[in-house]
């Protein structure tokens, strides 16, 4: 039960005392000056109209709205070492490829850990600091180059990214050409139908009817034609999961209940009448049981899911089953 | 004769009326046997035992766990049952193991199967929890601890409400209905597959009283006007009315499942047990037709296999 607690403590701002239970939407942020957590829509409320003192008690620290962001990890030390981390490595960005042996380049990495801890552990925070953005400063250009030749290696990433942006745009636009399509076509249909009805004289109801007919050929059509064109389109970028093709392929068909289910009832059940009491004038077309009908009124046992035709379904089925079960076989085919 | 049957290797666990022991047959298959103990309750045997032989005497399916022997020795009564090394809570909690849309499909309907089988037979399980559905070495999923379970008796019969996990608990029973039928174990299914898609329980009370409040929260409280009757069961309060739930507001908390899954999930945890769908209509539900397929028993994450995906 504590873990729950806790659990319910976790969800819940501190500021304005939402709960996640009952707006599941709401979302923590973060601002890496303090790391408190605060819910967005009081991020919006306070930092809205500029920098703004952190609402924790005893905190204070002015913060920015831009800076706030999503926390990645429950542990906060966690959050801000990461934070630290792509910092630093983002300053000190050289690749193996750079070093002219292994040495220097475990220097370099030993280097970058010795930065990430002591503003991690707050051990000579401020020095560090002013390294760092010393070199920062002398490196910039050769900083900026590294990020370039970084971003081509993953440039095949980007471009997947690209790709799959790109798809659903071409989709959209598909859609959207034939909806504007279709609207066209049903006026056009409709000033025919208008005019044809003016000026023939035949049945108009025939003509309505034939003008439907046309509609409904032409719709399925349309969306027979929009199912091929997302096909065409989903294959050209290469897209769509293969692995579950496969897997399908060769798959014997589903059945939910493997044969364990009675297809057939050996009775049929007649229907059990409203009021429940004897209709003597229809009494051969239902079954009346005065003590078990009597029960049936009784509310308690009808709120709690109890049903009459229940009672004599199971009453008939236990009664048929096991004929034609023979235990002797059974046991010699086990 | 039967005790060179089976051997006893080692200790597995230790509840309050029983121990369990893991063993193999003559024939080398694994099993456990539990051994009950008696003697130490002055009414005799414990209830839970005799419902657990009882029941599954009866019943043979492959999702319900299989009773293969009893005997007893030294005035034990001990149950040789299948052995199933895992369950689905284990699963569930493991953060490590990623739930595809197929497997939570194919738990599902193999939990819907074996509760079938036993609805079919007019037994009511009345403790379906992840917990008790046990996962076998090759990734078949049984239903297990019958300790509850009852038959549909005479039909003026009381039954007991105070039945079923509380999480798990349906809202007749919470209500204190003493002639609720199979709708109950639906009830449960239901939840578990919210669990499923959630990872994290459903509908966690903490006291009877409070899981009232928390199901009523999330599914809305119950009325004269869509549970006809329910203000003439015992336990019936409404102090808190919440309006059921939109649809949205459904999609929302289940941010993951197709329409269809929210179909089946809202069919299985409707408040009237007499609307409720039963194990037929549920097995029968689009949802299971809808692409993705259940995965294969064998194919469904484990324990085993993430680990060996580890070291590999």
């Amino acid at each position: 039960m504590v873990v729950i607690e806790d659990d319910r403590s976790k969800d819940m701002c501190p500021i304005c005392r939402t709960d996640r239970y009952l707006s599941p939407n709401m979302t923590f942020l973060i601002n890496p000056e303090c790391y408190h957590k605060i819910c967005e829509s009081c991020v919006d409320r306070i930092f809205s109209l500029g920098p703004a003192p952190c609402p924790y008690p005893n905190c204070g620290k002015i913060l920015r709205k831009n800076r706030f962001k999503k926390q990645v990890f429950d542990d906060i030390t966690i959050e801000r070492e990461v934070d630290i981390r792509k910092r630093v490595t983002g300053i000190y960005n050289k690749t193996e490829d750079d070093f002219n042996d292994l040495k220097q380049y475990n220097e370099y990495l030993e280097n970058i850990e010795n930065i990430v801890f002591n503003l991690s552990n707050n051990i000579d925070s401020e020095e560090t600091e002013k390294n760092l953005v010393e070199y920062e400063n002398e490196h910039k250009l050769e900083i900026l180059e590294k990020n370039m030749r970084e971003s081509e290696k993953n440039a095949d990433l980007v471009k997947y990214q690209e790709d799959m942006a790109k798809l659903k745009q071409e989709k959209l636009k598909l859609q959207q050409k034939m909806e504007q399509e279709d609207i066209e076509f049903q006026k056009q249909q409709k000033q025919d139908l208008l005019d044809k009805l003016s000026h023939s004289s035949g049945n108009s109801e025939d003509i309505i009817a034939q003008a439907n007919k046309k509609m409904l050929k032409r719709s399925s059509a349309r969306k027979r034609q929009l199912q091929q064109l997302n096909g065409q389109l989903e294959k050209q970028f290469g897209s769509g999961g293969t692995g579950v093709v496969e897997e399908s392929g060769n798959m014997t068909p589903f059945t939910p209940f493997k044969g364990d289910r009675d297809l057939e009832k050996r009775y049929t059940l007649l229907s059990i009448s409203d009021n429940f009491d004897m209709d003597k004038s229809d009494g051969k077309h239902t079954y009346y049981d005065p003590f078990v009908n009597n029960l049936a009124k009784n509310k308690e046992y009808l709120a709690g899911g109890w049903r009459l035709e229940n009672v004599f379904e199971r009453a008939l089925d236990e009664a048929f089953m096991g004929l034609e079960c023979f235990i002797d076989k059974e046991k010699l085919t086990v | 004769m039967t005790q060179r049957k089976y051997t006893k290797e080692k200790k597995v666990g230790e509840g309050t009326y029983a121990v369990v022991y893991l063993g193999k047959t003559e024939k080398s298959r694994q099993i456990a046997i539990k051994e009950i103990k008696t003697g130490l309750f002055k009414d005799g045997l414990d209830m839970s035992a005799i419902r657990e032989v009882k029941y599954l005497q009866e019943l043979r399916h492959e999702n319900v766990i299989e009773l293969i022997d009893v005997f007893s020795n030294d005035g034990n009564l001990n149950l040789v049952l299948e052995f199933l090394p895992a369950d689905l809570e284990v699963l569930i909690k493991d953060q490590s193991i990623i739930f595809k849309p197929g497997d939570i499909k194919s738990w599902l309907l193999m939990t819907l199967r074996g509760i079938h089988h036993c609805h079919r037979n007019f037994i009511i399980h009345r403790d379906l929890k992840p917990n008790n559905l046990l996962i076998s070495p090759d990734g078949y999923l049984k239903i297990a601890d019958f300790g509850l379970a009852r038959s549909l008796g005479n039909a003026n019969e009381d039954l007991s409400s105070n039945v079923v996990t509380r999480w798990y608990r349906s809202p007749e029973l919470l209500f204190g209905a003493k002639h609720y039928d199979t709708a109950v174990d639906i009830w449960s299914i239901g939840i578990i597959f919210a669990e499923l898609m959630l990872r994290t329980p459903y509908l966690p009370g903490q006291d009877d009283i409070n899981q009232l409040d928390v199901t009523f929260r999330a599914l809305g409280t119950p009325t004269e006007a869509n549970w006809p009757n329910v203000t003439a069961l015992p336990l019936y309060n409404a102090i808190n009315v919440y309006a059921p739930p939109s649809r949205q507001e459904l999609r929302n908390r289940f941010s993951a499942a197709t329409e269809k899954a929210l179909d089946l999930l809202i069919a299985m945890t409707v408040l009237d047990p007499s609307k409720r769908c039963n194990s037929t209509q549920a097995l029968m539900d689009d949802f299971f037709t809808e692409s993705p397929p259940p995965t294969r028993p064998e194919n469904l994450p484990s324990k085993n296999t993430n680990k060996k995906q580890k070291t590999e």
